[in-house]
């Protein structure tokens, strides 16, 4: 039994970290750009979402009508920089490194390094779960997961049914080939980076539901979130959800079977073997 | 795809060791009795060319410059800036009685950024460049283990506000601010058990969860090539108390959903938490997510503020002090505790520290600093082996730890005050032992 609720529990727990690599793993796979600053926007998203939570009261889920917006524009904009300077795809992980330490040392600077914590008044979800038998379904990580489902069908829906997703994929494709069939690629570029940046306000939004901020947490993510989107497949939407699925519900049960040292180990050699024997990810796109 | 991994493996290294090289960017200040200014070097010449602590006349009229680093910025900052406010307190105070030799103290304070990485050329740095005439440790284990080879090497004395390892601080002019004795790795687990044993039996299971860095592993585990070394994990199942799970987990640890099941199904009287940090927190969001309240928690290193803010969920949880300023303990110090205290409060709340009472980190940064002062007056001079030999010889009268006395056999580790802290109420209260107790340590819940 505790084998079940620690999958579970790591299930949930990845679904949060798929909803942080699907933005990066679309832009990395329609617009050929390793953003960093992906975590950056998160970061922001997470702090802000504590500071307007606290200081007005809203619910945190509620800020999102806000940070959403905010991070859309924010993502549009980088990508803006990135297409008027032609960046290539190994300079944008450079540049975006650059810009998320950046981002860390604005947010020490505004919020303190401490420890930064939503009051249980205002945020009620963190120590609530969704009982089904024995089972428990943490709030926090539950919500993470809807999250997680609902942008993951939307964008698998607007990337396979609608004429700027196919766009997209033609764009990821062969750049050139899509802009002599007159896809507008710049415009859909920065759609595709808003959207994501609006991804990442909502991972933003959940972490301090579930936890404690700290300025430094994107160096936390970034070695798990990677593992998922290279599981998953780059640009890989669902992959990615399933990606997240598996390396959280994996990570679950070696931490109990074994120890939660373990896990890391394990995860990652998932990551090599896959990037050995299934290069394009576990879950390969029909005609990927 | 390949390709791609390998693009980002390259210059993810790239980009790790750009960061790691980032050098000596440290900003420089100086707290005098004017607060805190721009830089001002040590005027003080240096003897030779060696950089060899000053030994300048007394009552020359230059101030005695103390270099030192701290994290300002970074993962240490919120501990970093509790350490510069006790410092600056501190400072002014010294000042406004008179200084040291006759002469007044400023403060060289670099940020080391959190990055170990740092230290040893800041510190290399403040010596030979600043030639600053004194030096103070910076916090955190690691980096005053990186700070300690250079002080040795250029015989400078170097108080040290935390760290705790003592089989690792091994130079001989090295002072703690903090002692949990020569044997941390046996005091505390025997200190704990003594605890218990006065429950009468309320405890006897225990579920030891093990943050995998070198203080917390060392209290849990000993030294990790001695299976019999003295730790958490021998000892108290030596005392009567049966340890029903042994979770290591590593720094960073974030799945924290699945440890809580474990620790739940354990179902141990005790759920003691060799952690840092606010994993204490994550630990009992976790469990309560679970609808499971262990009867008793104890987190060993744990940010102060962030427990005290979970409420009811964090009531009875035990951790290690060395000062906590409650009531019936100020009662019986010299009032000038108590002004320390208030006036701590006050400018850790300008200075916008979100946890604002003077207690461990914040006595152990006082400790220190009255170490390399009383060990300069006894030296009479700001000769670093001089210092070192007063100190040795006729130990310290510290503030918030009484008479200490410095064996370089045990490395200077003093006989420990430690206790334990209890949250009870809406604050932290010395409960354990009963001698320098303000309360009376609670029993596990349930």
């Amino acid at each position: 039994m505790i084998e079940l609720q620690a999958a579970v529990s790591g299930a949930l727990n990845g679904s949060l970290y798929a909803l942080m690599a699907l933005g990066l793993s679309l832009a990395w796979g329609f617009l050929k750009v390793i953003n960093l600053a992906h975590f950056a926007m998160i970061l922001l998203a997470g702090y802000l979402t504590f500071e307007l939570a606290t200081s007005t009261g809203l619910s945190p889920i509620a800020t999102i009508v806000v940070t959403a917006p905010l991070m859309f524009l924010v993502g549009a904009l980088i990508q803006l920089g990135y297409e008027r300077f032609d960046v290539s795809e190994l300079n944008s992980l450079l540049i975006s490194y650059g810009l998320l330490i950046i981002t860390v040392q604005v947010v020490t600077n505004i919020w303190t390094a401490d420890f930064q914590r939503l009051p249980s008044e205002i945020n009620p979800f963190s120590a609530e779960s969704l009982a089904v038998g024995s089972l428990r379904f943490p709030m926090p990580t539950l919500l993470a997961a809807g999250f997680a489902v609902v942008l993951v069908v939307a964008a698998a829906l607007v990337l396979g049914r609608t004429y700027a997703g196919r766009a997209l994929q033609a764009f990821g494709q062969d750049r050139e080939i899509a802009s002599a069939f007159g896809i507008d690629h710049r415009l859909l570029g920065v759609l595709l980076a808003g959207a994501a940046g609006a991804s990442a306000a909502v991972a933003g939004m959940l972490f301090p539901i579930g936890g404690t901020l700290t300025p430094d947490l994107p160096f936390e993510w970034i070695g798990l979130v990677f593992a998922i989107v290279i599981l998953g497949g780059i640009g890989n939407v669902t992959g990615t959800l399933y990606a997240g699925l598996l390396v959280g519900a994996t990570s679950g049960l070696v931490a109990v079977i074994w120890t939660p040292s373990t896990s890391p180990f394990v995860v990652f050699s998932l990551v090599v073997l896959a990037l050995v024997f299934r290069p394009k990810g576990l879950f390969p796109q029909k005609g990927g | 795809m390949s390709r791609r991994a390998s693009i980002l493996a390259l210059v993810t290294a790239i980009a790790l060791t750009i960061a790691a090289c980032g050098g000596d960017t440290g900003t420089t200040t100086t707290a005098g009795d004017e607060g805190t200014t721009t830089a001002a070097p040590g005027t003080t010449a240096s003897p030779d060319t060696t950089a060899a602590p000053s030994t300048t006349a007394e009552g020359s009229g230059d101030p005695i410059v103390v270099g030192g680093t701290l994290s300002l910025t970074g993962a240490f900052a919120a501990t970093g800036a509790i350490h510069k406010v006790a410092g600056e307190m501190f400072i002014e105070r010294l000042n406004a009685a008179g200084g040291l030799l006759g002469r007044e103290v400023q403060w060289n304070l670099l940020d080391d950024e959190s990055d170990t990485a740092n230290i040893a050329p800041l510190y290399e740095q403040l010596i030979s460049q600043d030639q600053v005439d004194l030096i103070m440790g910076p916090y955190a284990t690691p980096n005053i283990l990186a700070a300690m080879p250079v002080a040795e090497r250029y015989g400078y004395t170097l108080p040290q506000h935390t760290a705790v390892l003592a089989p690792l601080m091994t130079y001989a002019c090295q002072f703690p601010g903090w002692s949990i004795g020569p044997e941390p790795n046996s005091f505390i687990p025997n200190q704990i058990a003594d605890a218990l044993d006065s429950l009468d039996g309320a405890v006897s299971t225990v579920a030891l969860l093990t943050n995998e860095s070198g203080s917390t592993a060392f209290i849990s585990y000993g030294v990790a090539d001695d299976p019999d070394d003295p730790s958490t994990l021998n000892i108290l199942p030596e005392r009567g108390y049966e340890i029903v799970a042994d979770i290591p987990y590593p720094p960073g640890y974030e799945d924290w959903g699945s440890t809580a099941a474990q620790v739940r199904d354990a179902n141990a009287d005790l759920v003691l938490v060799n952690g840092l940090g606010v994993e204490a927190n994550s630990l009992i969001d976790a469990m309560q997510q679970l609808d499971y309240t262990p009867p008793m928690m104890f987190a060993l290193f744990p940010a102060p503020g962030p427990l005290l803010g979970l409420g009811d969920a964090a009531q009875g949880t035990l951790s290690v002090s060395i000062f906590e300023p409650n009531e019936p303990i100020l009662e019986q110090m010299d009032p000038e505790v108590r002004e320390i205290v208030d006036e701590f409060a006050e400018r850790a709340a300008a200075e916008e520290i979100p946890y604002t009472v003077f207690e461990t980190q914040a006595a152990a940064s006082w400790n220190a600093w009255e170490i390399l002062a009383q060990g300069v007056e006894g030296a009479g001079s700001t000769d670093g082996q001089g210092i070192c030999d007063s100190l040795h010889s006729t130990g310290a009268e510290l503030t918030f730890s009484g008479a200490v006395t410095f064996d370089p056999a045990v490395n200077n580790f003093w006989d420990t005050t430690e206790g334990l802290k209890q949250i009870q109420g809406s604050e932290w209260v010395m409960v354990w032992p009963e001698d320098i107790a303000a309360g009376a340590l609670a029993g596990p819940t349930g």
